[in-house]
């Protein structure tokens, strides 16, 4: 059985031979261990990867988003650093005063995308390939206009926010359909929803203001025939219910911020888990033991005949004994055949 | 027309707010009680809707917005009659730590709940911390990280604070941090959101 077949057979929630996994990886960790990173990459290789973007025209981006000082990425927010090997913050807003609101840039080049390459690369590939593009409307609305004043948006509504958001999202749409028209085998987006403890904005606004973006963009996927795959920070109990209405495949999100046991009761076998394991405390903290069982925890949460892909982030802070024991782990807990 | 003041406040209306604290003014209530019983009490509700997930961040922002206007008014008379803050509060996310909107939603609780802030940002040395407090007569240090390789600088905090000797009680939080970390690195206080950490901090200060 192949990479890319063992993902869908997760996907599927049709018994996988095993468990798959994919290691996500900050420059932090090949900067600080090389070698056992090379090791955990050769012991236990990715079945999931991410298509390179393969961009005819070259993206508008200044600097080195993982390096410290100053990067600007291709829409024109400008983010600080302090720290190798992780990414900085937008301290200053893009856009201070609505009025100058046409002055955002859309970054058209990455419409530019060359889509016989990447078909070459998804056919050299035996993993489940993800296309590179990634739609984050709010996140990108907050680097635009800086957290606070998005917050504060959000509250007063002004119409320019709505205006926004439109072109926003309009290109998000137009990338997600040159990635959907390519051989990938799934579509990703991406929002940070939730704080430690709660969402950041209230489920009924959210309803309201995304959700029907993300129908589209799980829309665009299914119509195409792809998977389409979400990541979101923080606890967001409230809203999984939403993402498997509207038909996402699978779930990136911080298990470790919510009841792991509520999640396997209301929603196991409804989408699939895409990691993680806790990166806040244990891969940092914990020993390989309490890493162990924290993989037990999940496996027997979540898993229902597929629905669970062994993720989880090698980031700062991260030891590289707690990354291989996550993934020595679900070798040990995996599906039986 | 106290509660009608909390009732705005809680539904960020700050125009009205301002206009009802001109009111209550006007109508010779003692502008600490306008502070007490309308704003910070308006705040200390916010604060329990808060934890209880029935309003969140815009929500919160909008609310402190309005108190903030209220405030400006109520300042120069409460400056005028004597009345003291809670106490000072010095804040700021730890050295080599940019994110700040926890903290900024910390601050602005705590403002809300009547302490005076001092806030130095983020990306803060141990010694501007212990300059600040010593200079700003703070009664609570409150120290934010969102990264866990940047939370080890709370320690380094911590015991700069404790070699200038200052004895001023810290408060942490910030999403790795956890009341066993503050245990052990003895912060006195911890807090997992905003609105725990006003409670933390009226704690702290009735020691």
């Amino acid at each position: 059985m192949t990479s890319k077949e063992l993902v869908k057979r997760s996907l599927d929630f049709s018994s996988p031979l095993r468990v798959p996994r994919q290691l996500w990886l900050l420059p932090w960790a090949a900067d600080h261990y090389p070698e056992e990173l090379a090791q955990i990459q050769k012991r236990f290789p990715d079945d999931l990867i991410t298509s390179p973007s393969f961009y005819r025209e070259a993206l508008k981006k200044m600097g080195d988003e993982y390096s410290p000082g100053t990067y600007i990425d291709e829409w024109g927010c400008r983010f600080e650093n302090r720290q190798k090997g992780v990414i900085g913050e937008v301290k200053e807003p893009l856009l201070k005063d609505w009025r100058d609101i046409d002055a955002v840039r859309i970054p058209s080049e990455r419409l530019s995308l060359d889509s016989k390459k990447v078909n070459e690369f998804c056919r050299s590939q035996s993993q489940f390939v993800l296309s590179r593009s990634c739609a984050r409307p709010f996140e990108q609305l907050q680097f635009i206009r800086a957290p606070q004043n998005l917050y504060l948006d959000l509250a007063d509504q002004p119409a320019e926010l709505i205006r926004l958001l439109g072109r926003i999202h309009r290109f998000y749409c137009e990338e997600m359909e040159l990635w959907a028209r390519t051989e990938v085998d799934a579509l990703v987006f991406s929002d940070d929803w939730g704080g430690q403890i709660s969402p950041l904005i209230s489920p009924s606004l959210w309803r309201k203001m995304f959700k029907p973006l993300y129908q589209d963009y799980v829309d665009i996927a299914h119509g195409r025939g792809k998977y389409i795959f979400m990541h979101s920070d923080g606890w967001i109990m409230d809203i999984i219910p939403d993402l498997i209405e509207i038909g996402v495949d699978a779930l990136n999100a911080q298990l470790f911020c919510m009841d792991i046991e509520e999640l396997g009761r209301r929603f196991k076998g409804k989408m699939t888990f895409w990691g993680e394991i806790d990166r806040q405390y244990l891969l940092s903290y914990g020993t390989a033991g309490e890493v162990r069982t924290a993989v037990k925890r999940v496996k027997e949460s979540l898993y229902q005949d597929g629905g669970i892909i062994a993720q989880c982030e090698f980031g700062a802070g991260a030891r590289p004994e707690n990354v291989a024991a996550v993934f020595l782990a679900w070798e040990e807990f995996q599906a039986s055949p | 027309m106290v509660i009608e003041i909390q009732e705005a406040l809680l539904k960020g209306r700050k125009e009205e707010v301002e206009k009802l604290v001109d009111q209550a003014l006007s109508s010779r209530i003692p502008p600490a009680q306008i502070l007490n019983e309308g704003l910070i009490a308006g705040m200390d509700r916010l604060g329990i809707m808060f934890k209880n997930s029935e309003v969140f961040i815009p929500e919160v922002l909008v609310a402190a917005r309005a108190m903030n206007a209220g405030l400006a008014k109520l300042e120069p008379l409460l400056v005028r009659d004597g009345i003291q803050p809670k106490g000072a509060v010095v804040i700021g996310t730890v050295k080599g730590d940019l994110h700040d909107i926890g903290k900024n939603l910390v601050a602005m609780m705590l403002r809300g709940a009547g302490y005076r802030i001092i806030d130095l940002g983020a990306d803060v040395s141990p010694e501007k911390f212990a300059a600040a407090a010593k200079e700003g007569r703070a009664d609570i240090v409150a120290l934010s990280a969102l990264l866990t390789t940047t939370m080890i600088q709370m320690k380094n905090i911590v015991e700069t604070l404790r070699t200038h000797g200052l004895k001023i009680p810290v408060i942490i939080g910030g999403a790795p941090v956890t009341r066993e970390y503050a245990d052990q690195i003895k912060a006195e206080g911890f807090a997992p959101d905003a609105a725990s950490a006003v409670e933390e901090v009226g704690k702290l200060i009735a020691r």
